[in-house]
């Protein structure tokens, strides 16, 4: 069962021209987006996706704070999809839908669709970085800063769900495939599907029912440079920084999360762990020092300079 | 008699809507208020689902759409904005913080600080 991770996310969100704006200036772009929302894409195609919570034809709200209404997962072929519908029909509805793609619930109620994958491949370079001893990765005269460099999301690399039944939930999806790769006792699994090598495409965090929901979303940017330069650009449109910039420990991604509209956290993140069957899970009690190998906070740009205050003239005195 | 600390004048907070502040200059807003007509509700800008975290999504952005309740950024918990009080989502049954104000004769508005620790009492 060749899942590769989420193609797409959907909320029924509040406010849709706040959320199109957040979402455009995260760095996606709109596709045929209107007035009643739309479709918000990385370079790969995955996607954002949002509507008005109150229009007719939504899966319906978990009842919760969370607007998220439903997971679409890309798989890697025909097979992969039909394999997956085999293994949820076993013990629940699974509905066919006309667009070729299929939807069920997971065990605690998240709405879940599958599809042949619409990623489109990339092909592009990574950050460079040059270092003592290594082979240059940028040759003499390659600049690596670059003042208006555009950024932009490569591919939707993860998802967080809250759930009440960490441990049900991961039953669950261990029947698509998924397997743990780290665990932080006090919160829950890293799950990485088999299709993709990436440490984790979902992370679960155990908590109360009431706050049953997405806990943040986040997309693989190019490198840490580009983690930081556009979280940068992003505080400085005045959106509020929430955590990070940082590094996290399992899986290695740096990261960089943000509030939101859409009833969620919103990360960039770069540079994750991959991983094959041959690794073995680590596993440590939850705290601050197991989240992260280090922590920064933005603070606006500042330069040291000149003489001090009292010295503006420099001239020696008598 | 606790000491005050100037925030803005009251024409410059538009009816319905809300704002951060800064008023202890720790480089990020701290209060949010939002104002009805002559009545302010000020809260520390901190959802009690952390305890210290900063509730917009973008500066000024504490509301929902139709700017009937505080909306916390970061899981999208709601609050009544006259109590303070959660109603849905991670901070269910908790409540903001309230921040005592006053608005001078002149249209002043001001937090009022506890002098000892110059912090919100």
């Amino acid at each position: 069962m060749k899942i590769i991770g989420p193609d797409a996310l959907f909320f029924g969100v509040d406010d849709v021209t706040a959320c199109a704006q957040y979402l455009t200036d995260y760095g996606l772009e709109g596709v045929g987006v209107t007035a009643s929302g739309g479709r918000f894409e990385a370079l790969d195609g995955t996607a954002v996706i949002i509507a008005n919570k109150d229009d007719g034809g939504l899966p319906p709200a978990m009842g919760t704070a969370s607007m998220l209404r439903k997971t679409i997962y890309g798989v890697m072929d025909t097979q992969a999809l039909q394999a997956v519908a085999e293994e949820l029909g076993r013990d629940r509805p699974v509905r066919r839908l006309s667009d070729g793609s299929i939807e069920a619930e997971d065990d605690m109620g998240f709405l879940l669709g599958f599809q042949v994958t619409m990623r489109r491949k990339l092909s592009l370079p990574a950050e460079a970085v040059n270092a003592p001893g290594a082979p240059a990765r940028r040759p003499a005269n390659v600049v690596a800063v670059d003042d208006d460099a555009v950024v932009r999301p490569r591919t939707l690399s993860h998802v967080v769900y809250f759930v009440p039944d960490a441990v049900k939930a991961e039953g669950f999806y261990a029947r698509l495939g998924f397997r743990c790769t780290d665990r932080l006792r006090g919160a829950g699994p890293f799950l990485r599907p088999a299709g993709t090598a990436d440490h984790h495409t979902l992370f679960l965090i155990q908590t109360p029912p009431f706050m049953k929901g997405v806990e943040h979303f986040t997309f693989h940017m190019g490198g840490p440079t580009e983690v930081m330069l556009a979280g940068t650009r992003f505080v400085n449109k005045g959106y509020q920084s929430f955590w990070g910039p940082g590094r996290h420990k399992f899986g290695s991604n740096w990261f960089w999360y943000f509030n939101s509209p859409l009833g969620c956290h919103v990360e960039y993140d770069a540079d994750m762990d991959l991983h094959d069957e041959h690794w073995v899970a680590r596993e440590v009690q939850l705290s601050a020092d197991a989240s992260q190998l280090f922590l920064f906070q933005h603070r606006e740009k500042w330069v040291p300079s000149g003489p001090p205050p009292g010295a503006a003239t420099g001239v020696p005195k008598g | 008699m606790p000491q005050s600390v100037f925030l803005c004048r009251l024409d410059e907070l538009p009816d319905g809507e809300s704002r951060g502040f800064d008023p202890l200059h720790t480089g990020r807003d701290t209060v949010m208020i939002v104002r009805r007509g002559r009545v302010l509700f000020a809260y520390r800008d901190a959802c009690p689902h952390h305890g210290t975290t900063p509730m917009a999504w973008r500066k000024n952005s504490y509301l929902n759409a139709a700017g009937t309740r505080i909306v916390c950024g970061a899981h999208g918990a709601q609050f009544d904005i006259a109590t303070g009080h959660c109603t849905l989502g991670p901070s269910l049954g908790q409540s903001l913080t309230p921040v005592p104000w006053v608005v001078n004769d002149q249209g002043d508005v001001h937090l009022l600080l506890d002098p000892n620790q110059e912090k919100f009492p």
